[in-house]
């Protein structure tokens, strides 16, 4: 019988790698993606260690061409059986839509929304024959609010969002779970890489990777989406009943990238 | 000084035919693109002859990675300059997503989420050093709530919404106008390619192409979300509001019923 790992995309930092530390304690055995094979082994190399779990590195660039088709035949290869796809993998880019560079975007597409619908495309037939598995898709709360200077990032969040919700429909009888988790600002490398800044979000709304990644592991099974965090589940409840342009002219206003 | 024209993609049947045919009556000029020449080529003449504009066919599969680039730099090397995008090219597919051809719906995903951010990310800087244009994108009612059945057609809507209302808030005050349309059931090509069994909907759930076209044209004067008709607007406005998990049982109720 095959051996059933999780495999989790974007393992190598911030949320990823939460969540894979989170699995791993559960007793999952572990397929960890990113592009940086060091950090990933680092990594598989520790959690062996203190989990005594099977892990295996598989670095990939997705957002190549054909990368995902090559990973899903890895993972054959290797005799494995994806039992959890956690796609985690994703990036934003913060300005002005109209001043960034259109292939950054496009990359962004690719990563966000592209790769995660091809490799759960991919995988989900098997889980669905064998009558169980997890996809596990991460979003944002920019998925519930459109937010200027985060135009692409936000719009691959609202697909990714929508997309979970419908397959959850689905695939509501086939024993196979889908979560869509939803988490709010969270310190990681992200802001960092997207330039973004977040000072003046209050601390209160701020979450922890670990935090997110042990919130999203426990509400499997539990409805089609978590947004993490009391506050940001308070704050969206409140803000369905505001006009949607006066809250995405407000997101405008909290979302600005880094001064110079 | 190039010449102004109005680009408008999937112009060969449907909402986009409608809107080159309402935008002719208006004289823009054209540029008509879509992957059959043939049709394009008819719908030119007609509108040239019956409008006295000048039409432009390019045809493209904007589905193909790098075919929207392309056809802006074919657009600028016979010296026109795109004032009105109209981003209408898109389709659909119907089904449980685990049973569809994944190939599929990745070219989904590039003709209706990366060919309008593409044609987007080239054009729009021109129409804000000209402190005037219009990008129109054409999204559904179903971009605000989740759609079982056709989940990925579904989720590019939702993006398509998402990524107007951002941009809408990011040129404001600089002349140029982001549109985003949100047609429901239209009589068009679009339900029998996309495998969806409308039989069950009442009449009145459904308009015409030409009716969403003219609202459309008509909501262009400022940025916003233009929700077409009475019906989809109150829908669009329960799908808001609604627990978003009872909206995605009801779609996919309704899509099911059709079945």
């Amino acid at each position: 019988m095959a051996r059933e790992i999780a495999l989790v995309t974007g393992a190598s930092s911030g949320i990823g790698d939460a969540l894979a530390r989170r699995l791993a304690r559960d007793g999952l055995h572990l397929g960890l993606v990113a592009r940086r094979a060091d950090r990933l082994e680092a990594l598989a190399a520790e959690l062996r260690a203190a989990h005594r779990i099977e892990v295996h590195v598989l670095p990939s660039d997705l957002t190549k061409p054909g990368a995902v088709a090559a990973l899903v035949d890895d993972v054959v290869a290797r005799g494995l059986d994806v039992d959890w796809l956690v796609n985690n993998a994703g990036f934003g880019t913060v300005g002005l839509f109209h001043a960034m560079p259109v292939e950054r975007e496009l990359e962004e597409i690719t990563l966000n929304v592209e790769v995660l619908v091809e490799l759960t495309g991919r995988l989900l037939p098997p889980m669905v024959r064998r009558g169980r598995g997890v996809v596990m898709n991460i979003a944002s709360v920019g998925a519930y609010l459109p937010s200027p200077h985060m135009a692409t990032y936000t719009a691959t969040k609202a697909f990714v969002l929508s997309f979970s919700e419908a397959i959850a429909v689905e695939l509501q009888d086939t024993g196979v779970r889908v979560l869509c988790v939803c988490p709010g600002v969270t310190r990681t490398e992200f802001q960092d890489r997207a330039n973004v800044e977040t000072g003046h979000v209050p601390d209160m709304l701020q979450q922890t990777a670990e935090d997110v990644a042990d919130e999203a592991v426990r509400a499997v099974g539990h409805g089609a989406v978590v947004v993490n965090g009391l506050l940001n589940r308070a704050t969206l409840g409140l803000l369905k009943f505001v006009p949607h342009a006066l809250v995405t002219r407000i997101a405008g206003r909290l979302v600005r990238p880094r001064e110079a | 000084m190039a010449d102004p024209v109005t680009l408008v993609t999937g112009a060969s049947s449907g909402i986009g035919e409608a809107l080159a045919r309402r935008l002719a009556r208006e004289r823009h000029d054209l540029v008509l693109t879509a992957r059959r020449a043939d049709r394009l080529e008819a719908l030119a003449h007609e509108l040239e002859a019956a409008h006295g504009i000048k039409t432009h066919v390019v045809t493209a599969d904007l589905s193909r990675p790098g075919a929207p680039t392309e056809l802006v730099q074919q657009i600028e090397a016979r010296g026109l300059a795109v004032h009105w995008l109209v981003n209408n090219a898109g389709f659909g597919t119907g089904g449980r997503f685990d049973e569809l051809p994944v190939e599929g719906e990745v070219q989904e995903i590039r003709l209706n989420v990366t060919a309008p951010v593409e044609l987007t990310g080239r054009l729009l800087p021109g129409m804000m050093a000209r402190g005037r244009g219009v990008v129109m994108n054409l999204s559904s009612t179903a971009g605000f709530g989740p759609m079982p059945f056709s989940a990925t057609y579904g989720a590019t809507k939702a993006f398509l919404l998402s990524f107007s209302e951002a941009l809408a808030v990011e040129v404001a005050g600089s002349g140029v106008h982001i549109v985003c349309v949100c047609p429901g059931f239209t009589r068009t090509e679009f339900q029998q390619k996309a495998n969806i069994d409308t039989s069950a909907l009442p009449d009145f759930a459904w308009m015409s192409a030409e009716t969403v076209a003219d609202q459309a044209v008509r909501a262009a004067n400022r940025s916003g979300v233009l929700v077409n008709g009475t019906m989809n607007s109150l829908t669009t406005v329960f799908m808001r509001l609604a627990p978003r998990s009872l909206v995605a049982r009801m779609v996919a109720a309704t899509m099911r019923g059709g079945a």
